[in-house]
């Protein structure tokens, strides 16, 4: 316990437990969103799209990019309304640390740390699912954008039920952009 | 490449991204992530950045390809991990380099660790390391 920041201390109940609602892919992996993401990227490795090089690979076929691990399960979007929920794609359901925090006054988002990691390549027909945990909320910090927590997450990526393909760590500053440039 | 034509202390090719604001829509559409500011040069400057600005997602996509180009398609990439500093924005090219700094055989591949840097005229947009196998014996 920290006497001095009621707030953080508020936030401790949160650690351990998921960020929200684990999110399932609205599609399979599949190739014309492979295709769009190489056109998009200009990411000639053949063994996005060309099966016959893919198979000459140790891939053994075409395979997803595996910085597209995230796009499979990005939610589908509402796009009326993005901007007034500044950016959200849609409503927030439930409670986080995200959401305590914006209450709190924290609002400004800065994401600082991204770890991506690969367990196996992607195929087409891979469902993926996803599960999440909040790993740890530093002590209130200054930095040139304010008073605020670093809050790190980690998000686990499925295929299928039981089969873990990657996971990805994920830090952000949760700021009060009032306090910028004020004394500690 | 192959795995016996890498060493510990080679530098990557450098690749530079001309970014433009077709290269950050492009990038954050394919990647379905319809955040104004990664769209909406308005909204993002309301925002408080300079332009809109390319989402982690691209940046992320471009690594990959950055170290791919390199490395070949019998690369497999294991790990990504960035500290994100600045914003890429409209004008500013991005300019990627890396250094092999680890190499270890495990099983049948050799994993290198390759240490990223992505700058552009603001100073560091990411800076990182990249785990990236490639097999002992090629398969073909």
């Amino acid at each position: 316990m920290t006497a001095d920041d009621p707030v953080r201390d508020s936030l401790e109940r949160f650690i351990g437990k998921p960020m929200g609602e684990g999110a399932v892919a609205p599609e399979e992996v599949n190739l014309p969103m492979i295709r769009h993401w190489v056109d998009a990227l200009d990411d000639r490795n053949p063994i996005y799209l060309d099966e016959a090089v893919a198979a000459e690979t140790r891939m053994g076929g075409v395979v997803a990019p595996p910085a597209m691990l995230q796009t499979w399960t990005m939610p589908s979007p509402v796009i009326a309304g993005i901007a007034e929920r500044g950016g959200a794609p849609t409503a927030m359901k439930s409670e986080n640390v995200v959401t305590a925090l914006d209450a709190a006054g924290y609002v400004g988002t800065l994401a600082t740390n991204s770890e991506l990691e690969f367990e196996r390549y992607l195929r087409v027909g891979d469902r993926l699912k996803t599960t999440s945990a909040l790993e740890s909320i530093s002590p209130r910090k200054r930095t040139g954008l304010g008073l605020g927590y670093f809050v790190t997450w980690i998000t686990t990526y499925w295929a299928g039920e039981d089969e873990i393909v990657g996971r990805q760590l994920f830090r952000i500053f949760k700021f009060d952009p009032s306090t910028m440039g004020g004394a500690a | 490449m192959s795995a016996g034509t890498i060493h510990v202390g080679d530098e990557l090719p450098v690749f530079e991204l001309p970014v433009t604001s077709t290269v950050i829509v492009a990038g954050a559409i394919a990647s379905r992530d319809f955040m104004p500011a990664h769209h909406d040069s308005e909204y993002a400057r309301g925002q408080g950045a300079p332009d809109m600005f390319m989402n982690i997602l691209t940046t992320n996509g471009y690594v990959s390809k950055f170290i791919t180009d390199w490395a070949g398609p019998e690369a497999m990439v294991k790990k990504i991990a960035i500290r994100l500093g600045g914003p890429a924005i409209p004008g500013q090219p991005l300019r990627f380099s890396g250094q092999v700094i680890a190499a270890e055989d495990k099983n049948d591949e050799r994993v290198f660790e390759v240490t990223i840097r992505a700058a552009n005229d603001l100073g560091d947009h990411a800076t990182g390391t990249v785990v990236v196998s490639l097999p002992l014996e090629p398969s073909s």
